[in-house]
Parts: structure tokens; C-alpha cells; sequence
């Protein structure tokens, strides 16, 4: 049975190779990522972080017109109501009413935990449907109820039969694995299984009537149209910024560009397979998704990197050319694009040259952009990513070949990284969100690795990361003062050792 | 009808429990459960109580056993055991408080049983069972001090007649307990008496361990911190004093005379001088707060700790007209009987559902040609009651969890200068529109 048939999604852990616990060097990573040895290691010492519910809140939040129902006890939703704040600002920053999404939880009680929570997620559900008259209900299920097993799909199966939304399950109980993008899959599952993927005649096109004289005209244009319609799968890491960009370079090549899965509507998802192709803006976010669409739909789909620096961005406009064969037009206007940003940037490389960096985050994006920094002329230490899989594969070649020397870890511990910024005394660090105030209390000047407000893709983007490089070198002297009064958990003797010493081989 | 709970506006035992361990100073968690719960229930705070933050060893540093499928289908105290030893030898504290998950417990760990043999072997280490399904925040905040005070601080017959421990504030999901708690350390030593306040930057490891010679211990809270107290009772012998958290001059001098007759000082010349400053700058404000008609009908939407105090404050110091304070804590019936005063509370959580009973309770005008609004409104809520505030045309200003539209370090409404800094803060909402 295919992983799109089951009611609950695979984890990253059974689905691909992967690992979240590793020090080495990026050509070790990737055999040992091939030979599957990455799957059996682990730490004696963990530091708690974020699980697959939070990122697969994060993604729902943002689908417009939805309403949330956790089931679970009362506190797994504590985080949605920063979620919900963030995201109606990024509805905002793309044009859409910026609504807050209801949520509710099903509040599972002791009661609940030992005879089942059932008929309580049915009746959470209809008051959900009733009350918020949402297009989409999610339902969240997370590490209670997934325990106890309640049948989650039979109550789902059941509502759908009578309530207006649609409704989405989403299975992401926190323990089953470590690796928070595993919520990537558990919300594509949800998507694919829970909402029609194809136009309804009538609703959303009107079918073409064989007596119309018309009717050929339309439907060429219908043909031309979608033959020059591309989807670009966004993630809350990219932000309306990096959107732009990508989207101002493929009309440059004439192609339309439209953005899923986030800050889409149940309208919009009807129309996802209306495009000549599914292009992804990272290795490890959404192949789950479009090889369902190419499996189901025949849709074909590129995935080609992250474009962060002219090499990867190059690449990555070059794959998506190639489909449309306007390989010709790409290399005029990616060189174009080089030359004008080549000469923007300019006084900022003056700047930073041969400046230190750690790189710490996602793990597509810290090898892409580690490299892209090396081109530049910065001096990488270290590489951190927070986890490792097969769809990482390529980029860390990449890495293996252009840092051959620079140390690299699978990490996403907080001890581990002070321990790295401790040691290696970088003059920057490069860093998850999430991380920033534990890197400032260090004394050591640091930006994001990216932040739904900025952009960071392609020639804009490399253009403004720079810019914040150098902006935040400007004046240190807020992090010098504070790092001076701040008292670190760790004790001294762990600085003497190897940082990697908890990494259980 | 199901107890379902719209947006509620705590979160469970476990994070409860991370927001009393993350502002004590030196006591970290090891939090006994998936990788996810010991962040996700720390940032909820961090980011929703006024931007908080983390702290010492809380949120993305603290210890968690990270347990996974494994560890459900075959028991996690081999993990915990590993887990706990590491955290000894890596991270620096003078107390170290396991907190158990909703997996872990349903899997039926016997985590104190762990935590036992490393406490046999001298190392200062408690156990306590914060599972979502018990309780919520509240619960978690009752739970972890008794874990604290009842079972690792040791007993101390002798008793300090000078010294009292304050309880009741929940940090995180009391937003301002901080500045509260200063500003009542403050009156209380010139009072005469020595305080452990616990959660300001000001408290070491000592002020915990000296919570067993307190000769009170006065809980700002009729509901929350009172079965704990109850039991500090039974366990040490130091009596406890159940009050309203005093706001602006009126409950203070109150408070303060209370207090000076327990322990016989005398509260003349501290309501003396907290009347004179209160009033030294109040009286100032009269000018605008008139001329410019700042009068408002108010209604509250908080948790039970700030309902009476914040609702007593607008009404008899600033002579608004409140019409209705919302609880939004979930209580049991003795817990709403022992809120009972002259304010009368309505219960509700969920945000649709408290603005329907403010369109219910107080209807809009349908066209009628002369219309008895309420307004000018202010609703003094969390941030939830932003949109609410919105659509009815009314002020707002973020007092009680979550609060994201504000940020808040050592602010607090407590005392004299508490009740300037309300006032302050309110009036400030009318004055930030004009340019």
C-alpha cells in the first residue's frame, strides 16, 4: 500500500534515510546518510525543541479560511496563538484578509485519556463547523490520543458526511519522530487526502461546449495558459519577499507563477493541478507533495535547490527553463541579473571579506548558503544543520566539494552550538530562528538564516543578506554589554571537551 | 455538550509547572516527554506573556529525555535515568525538577521511582507528575511548588518572626508578576518585615531554601497557590493569609493595615508616604484625564487573579463605570464561590463566546433614533480581545494571558506606583492615536 493510501502519514524516520545527531565532515554525512548508519545514532543528553505539531500548526494557520481543532489535552495549542498572530500577518503581506484562525481543543481530561475521546472529537468538530463556518477544518491529532488510539479517520469520515467544511487530519504526535520536518509530510498527507485537488465544471471553469465557434479559441488559450503556468511550493521559512523575487524571474521568462501550499485557500487548492509543472524551493520540504501530484495527476515537477547565492540560483532558474526549453532566454537573463546585482553588492564583499561565519538551521538551506557565502569570500567553520535526509543529498556533495575541510554537524542542541560559538569564536553567526537571543547572550554578532520579513532568494536576496551582514557589524556594542552579565547553564569542564561528546554512534 | 475549550488561555500542567522552574533562580527541568513539549510549552510563555523569554536553562535549553516510539512501547526510565545523568554532569544547578508529559505518564513510567535512587544517592533532584490531561497551567503552578517547597526544602522548626513568602502570582500566565511582586516586597520591607519574593532577578537559591522559616505566607490568589499553601501549612507550620493583590491606594492601605496588625507594626507612616506619592503624581493627571473626558464604561477579561484587583481599581480610583468582569480560568464551583465579593464575575474562556455575551448583555444600536449605548468603552482583556475591542469600538489594553501586543519587563500593577502605572498605561491607549 502506498504511504498516500494510509490514514497516517509515514515519518521522515520510516520514509526516508535520515539522522538528527552527527559530527563529522559533509563527505562522511553523505555516505553515512546513503548507508542508512545516521537512522541508529542518537544522544545520552537532549535539550527540549520543537516537534512535528508545531510546524504542521505553523503551516495551517496560514491556509485562509480554516479553523483548528486539536485533538488533544489542553495545552498542545498553547503555541497557536503566536502562530495565528504571525500568520495573519503574513496574509496581510500577500494581499488576504489577515484573520486570526479559530482554533479549539477537544481539552482530553483523565476521563478521556482512559475511555477514549471520540464522541468529544465529533462534537468539537460540529461546534467548530458551526460556529466559525470555516472551508477547511484541520484536525490535529496529537500524542494522546494517537496513544490511546481513538479511530481519528472514522470520526473524520463520519463529519465529512455532514459538516460544510472540509475537513483535514493532520497526525502529528510529537513522539513519534524527533525530526520536526517531518511535518511537512503530515501536512501534505492531510492536504492530498482531505481536499479535492482538481476544478469542478461549473464551479471553476465553465467546460467548453462542442456547438460554441468559440469553443476551439478557448481552448487553446486554456492550453497556452496552463502549458505556461507554474506552482511554486512556499514554506513559512520564505516569506512574501523571497516570493517576489523568484516570481519577477519567471515572468521575466514568460512563464505565470502561482504559490502553494501556504496561504492558500480551499478554492485555490481545487485549481493546484492546473500547470505545467511543480517546482519546489527546497530539497527537503515538499517532494512528499509532488510526487503525489506526478503519481496522481501526471504533473511533473523540478527540484532543484534553494536559490540563495548566484550558483544555486543559476541552477535552480536553469531546471525550470529547461522544462519550457527557454534554456537560451534563462542564461540572458541570469547573467543580466548577475551583472547588475555583481556590481551591487560590491562594497558590501569589500566589507566582509574573509569574516568568519558559523552557519547554523535547516538543513538545505545552511549547505546552500554556506557555499554560496565561500564564493563570496567568507570563511565558514562550521556547518550546522538540524537535521539530515536523503532529499539533502545533493546539496551536501556540494558542500563535500567546495568546504571540503569545514566541519560539519547535524545539530539542532542549544548546547552543542554555544559550545561551537565558544570555541570556534566566529566573528558572525548565521542562525535559525529561534536561536538569536542565545547567540546574542554569547557576546557574538549574528542574523537570521532567514525571517518571513526579509528577503533571501536569488539576486535580491543575496543582495539584502549581505547588506544585513554588514548592518549588523555596524554596531556590536548591545550583545558586548550583555554577554558581560549573563551566567551560561553549562558547566565549565563541558568547554574542555569535544562539543559532539553526548552523540551516541 | 462536550468540555471542549475554544483558544484557551493557559496551557497545561507541564507548562505550568516550566514557567514556575524557568524564573527560579538556579532550578532547571528536566522535562520528561517528546522533544517538542519542553519548547513548544516554554516559548507559549516566552512569546505570550509579554515576551518573557526563556531565562536560565528553560525553552530550548532545557533537559528533555526526547522520548520516541521506542520509549513508548518499551517504558522511558532507561532514558530518563541516561538523561538525568548527563544533566548532572553538564548542567550547572542547585536543584533539578523532573516533569513528566502526557506520554510518559500514560505509558506508565515510574519516573519518581528513577528520580528516587538519584536522590538516595545525595543529589538535589525532585519529581513531579505534570500531564496535560490532569490540569491545566494553573494546576502545573500548585503541582511543581509542592513538588519544591513540600518535599525538597527541608523542614525548619524555628521560624523567622520578620520573614514571609508570597505565592499566588503564576508566572507567565500572571504577565506582570514580576513588577508585582517587587512592588510588594517593596511595601512590605518598609513595613519592617524581610520577603522571599522567589521570581524576581533580586531572589538567589537561598530565599527558597529559607521559605520553611517564613512565620506567613500571604497568596495573592483566592484559587491558585491555596491547596499548596494548605499543605506548606501541614508540612512546615507556617499559616497562610488568602488576599486580593492590592491595586492603587485604596486596597494597599488596606492590604498594608492587615499585614501591620498580623505582626504588629505599625502601617501609618508606609500609607502615609504611598498616599503621597500616589497622589502627588495623580493629581496632576486630572487635567487631561477631565478635560478630555477620559470617563469609559470597562469590562475585564482576565484570569481570576486580576479580575477583583484590576475591576476595583477602574471603579473606585478612576471612577469608570464596569459592567462586566469575565473569569477565564476554568474553576470548579467552590473555586468560583471563594471569588465571590461585591463584584459580581461572569465564567466564561472561549473569545466567541465571551463577545456574544458582551453583544447579549449590552445590544447595538438597530437603528433605533435614540440609543443608550455602552460607550465610550474600554475592555481591558488579553490580546484575544484585540478584535473583540475592535468591532465594538472600544479601547483595549492587554492585562492578562496571552498578551502579545505589549511588551513587559519589570512593569507591575500592584501597590501605589502599581496603580499609577495602570492608570498610565490606559490613558496611554487614548493619547498613542494622536500625531
Amino acid at each position: 500500500m502506498s504511504y498516500y493510501e494510509q490514514n497516517v502519514p509515514p515519518v521522515r524516520d520510516t520514509r526516508l534515510k535520515m539522522g538528527d545527531s552527527y559530527s563529522g565532515c559533509a563527505c562522511d554525512l553523505v555516505e553515512c546518510g546513503r548507508s542508512g548508519c545516521l537512522l541508529s545514532q542518537g544522544r545520552g543528553f537532549w535539550q527540549a525543541n520543537a516537534c512535528q505539531m508545531a510546524l504542521s500548526l505553523m503551516m495551517a494557520t496560514t491556509v485562509e479560511n480554516s479553523a483548528i481543532v486539536m485533538h488533544a489535552p489542553g495545552g498542545c495549542g498553547a503555541l497557536l496563538h503566536s502562530l495565528s498572530v504571525s500568520s495573519a500577518k503574513g496574509k496581510a503581506q500577500r494581499g488576504k484578509a489577515p484573520l486570526t484562525v479559530p482554533w479549539i481543543s477537544t481539552n482530553l481530561t483523565e476521563a478521556d485519556v482512559i475511555g477514549g475521546g471520540e464522541r468529544k472529537l465529533r462534537e468539537t468538530i460540529e461546534f467548530a463547523d458551526k460556529e466559525f463556518r470555516p472551508e477547511i477544518i484541520f484536525v490535529v491529532v496529537t500524542c494522546a490520543p494517537s496513544i490511546i488510539g481513538d479511530d481519528v479517520e472514522e470520526v473524520v469520515r463520519q463529519a465529512r458526511t455532514h459538516v460544510s467544511a472540509d475537513v483535514v487530519s493532520l497526525h502529528c504526535p510529537g513522539f513519534r519522530s524527533r525530526v520536526v520536518a517531518s511535518a511537512y509530510d503530515t501536512f501534505y498527507h492531510g492536504i492530498l487526502r482531505g481536499l479535492k485537488l482538481s476544478p469542478t465544471p461549473w464551479v471553476d471553469f465553465r467546460p467548453i461546449n462542442s456547438a460554441d465557434p468559440d469553443g476551439e479559441l478557448f481552448q487553446k488559450k486554456y492550453l497556452y495558459q496552463k502549458s505556461h503556468t507554474v506552482n511554486i511550493w512556499n514554506a513559512t521559512s520564505i516569506g512574501p519577499g523571497d516570493e517576489k523575487e523568484v516570481e519577477r524571474l519567471l515572468n521575466a521568462l514568460g512563464l505565470k507563477v502561482r504559490f502553494f501550499a501556504e496561504y492558500s485557500s480551499r478554492d485555490e487548492f481545487r485549481l493546484v493541478t492546473e500547470a505545467a509543472l511543480n517546482v519546489s524551493m527546497c530539497n527537503v520540504h515538499d517532494d512528499y507533495m509532488l510526487k503525489y501530484l506526478e503519481e496522481k495527476f501526471g504533473m511533473p515537477y523540478v527540484i532543484a535547490g534553494m536559490p540563495i547565492g548566484f550558483e544555486h540560483t543559476r541552477r535552480w532558474i536553469l531546471q525550470i527553463a529547461k522544462h519550457f526549453n527557454l534554456e537560451k532566454e534563462a542564461i540572458a537573463l541570469i547573467d543580466s541579473e548577475e551583472a547588475v546585482a555583481k556590481k551591487a553588492i560590491e562594497p558590501f564583499v569589500a566589507q566582509i571579506k574573509g569574516k568568519s561565519v558559523l552557519m547554523c538551521g535547516g538543513v538545505v538551506r545552511v549547505g546552500s548558503e554556506s557555499t554560496a557565502l565561500k564564493e563570496l569570500g567568507l570563511k565558514v567553520l562550521s556547518i550546522r544543520a538540524y537535521h539530515y535526509d536523503e532529499g539533502a543529498e545533493e546539496i551536501f556533495e556540494d558542500v563535500a566539494e567546495n568546504l571540503p575541510d569545514t566541519p560539519v554537524a547535524v545539530s539542532n542542541q542549544i548546547f552543542e552550538m554555544t559550545h561551537q560559538i565558544k570555541m570556534l569564536k566566529p566573528d558572525l553567526v548565521i542562525s535559525h530562528n529561534g536561536t538569536q537571543g542565545y547567540i546574542a547572550k554569547l557576546g557574538v554578532p549574528s542574523i537570521q538564516l532567514f525571517n518571513a520579513d526579509g528577503t533571501f532568494f536569488a539576486y535580491n536576496g543575496i543582495y539584502q543578506i549581505l547588506r544585513r551582514i554588514v548592518f549588523e557589524f555596524k554596531n556590536t556594542s548591545y550583545r558586548d554589554r550583555l554577554a558581560r552579565h549573563i551566567k551560561l547553564p553549562y558547566k565549565k569542564s563541558y568547554f574542555e571537551e569535544d562539543a559532539f561528546k553526548y552523540i551516541k554512534k | 455538550m462536550s468540555d471542549f475549550i475554544e483558544r484557551p488561555r493557559t496551557a497545561c500542567a507541564l507548562a505550568g509547572a516550566l514557567a514556575v522552574i524557568g524564573n527560579l533562580p538556579d532550578v532547571v527541568p528536566i522535562v520528561h516527554t517528546s522533544l517538542g513539549c519542553g519548547g513548544n510549552l516554554a516559548n507559549s510563555v516566552a512569546f505570550g506573556s509579554g515576551y518573557l523569554g526563556g531565562g536560565y536553562c528553560n525553552g530550548g535549553q532545557a533537559p528533555s529525555t526526547g522520548v520516541t516510539e521506542t520509549e513508548i512501547v518499551f517504558g522511558g526510565t532507561d532514558r530518563l535515568s541516561e538523561q538525568i545523568k548527563n544533566t548532572l554532569e553538564l548542567i550547572e544547578a542547585k536543584l533539578y525538577v523532573v516533569a513528566t508529559g502526557c506520554m510518559t505518564e500514560m505509558i506508565g513510567d515510574d519516573t519518581s521511582g528513577t528520580v528516587s535512587t538519584f536522590i538516595d544517592e545525595g543529589y538535589p533532584i525532585v519529581a513531579v507528575s505534570t500531564p496535560s490531561f490532569k490540569g491545566d497551567s494553573y494546576h502545573g503552578y500548585d503541582i511543581v511548588l509542592d513538588g519544591i517547597f513540600n518535599k525538597f526544602v527541608p523542614v525548619e522548626k524555628e521560624k523567622d518572626h520578620k520573614l514571609v513568602n508570597i505565592f499566588g502570582l503564576v508566572p507567565g500566565y500572571d504577565p506582570f508578576f514580576r513588577g508585582d511582586l517587587e512592588e510588594i516586597a517593596k511595601l512590605l520591607k518598609s513595613l519592617g518585615l524581610r520577603v522571599n519574593t522567589f521570581f524576581t532577578p533580586d531572589q538567589t537559591f537561598e530565599n527558597i531554601i529559607s521559605a520553611s522559616k517564613a512565620s506567613l505566607n500571604i497568596v495573592f490568589s483566592r484559587v491558585w497557590g491555596v491547596e499548596f499553601a494548605e499543605k506548606f501549612k501541614e508540612r512546615h507550620g507556617t499559616p497562610y493569609q488568602i488576599s486580593d493583590l492590592p491595586i492603587g491606594p485604596e486596597a494597599t492601605d488596606k492590604f498594608i493595615s492587615d499585614i501591620g496588625e498580623k505582626f504588629a507594626l505599625s502601617p501609618d507612616e508606609v500609607i502615609e508616604n504611598g498616599n503621597k506619592e500616589f497622589y502627588g503624581y495623580f493629581e496632576r493627571c486630572a487635567d487631561a484625564f477631565c478635560d478630555q473626558d477620559l470617563k469609559s464604561y470597562a469590562i475585564t477579561v482576565t484570569n481570576s487573579n486580576y479580575a477583583i484587583p484590576v475591576s476595583r481599581f477602574i471603579s473606585t480610583e478612576m471612577g469608570w463605570v464596569l459592567t462586566d468582569s469575565f473569569v477565564t480560568d476554568k474553576l470548579t464551583d467552590s473555586q468560583k464561590e471563594a471569588l465571590k465579593s461585591e463584584i459580581p464575575l461572569i465564567f466564561l474562556t472561549g473569545v466567541t463566546e465571551i463577545a456574544k455575551a458582551i453583544n447579549t448583555n449590552h445590544p447595538r444600536n438597530r437603528a433605533q433614533r435614540y440609543f443608550d449605548d455602552l460607550s465610550p468603552l474600554y475592555i481591558i482583556g488579553s490580546t484575544l480581545e484585540k478584535r473583540t475591542a475592535t468591532a465594538r469600538g472600544a479601547k483595549h489594553m492587554s492585562v492578562s494571558f496571552p498578551a502579545y501586543d505589549r511588551f513587559i519587563t519589570d512593569r507591575g500593577y500592584a501597590g501605589y506606583r502599581g496603580g499609577l502605572h495602570l492608570f498610565e498605561d490606559l490613558i496611554s491607549q487614548f493619547m498613542s492615536v494622536k500625531s
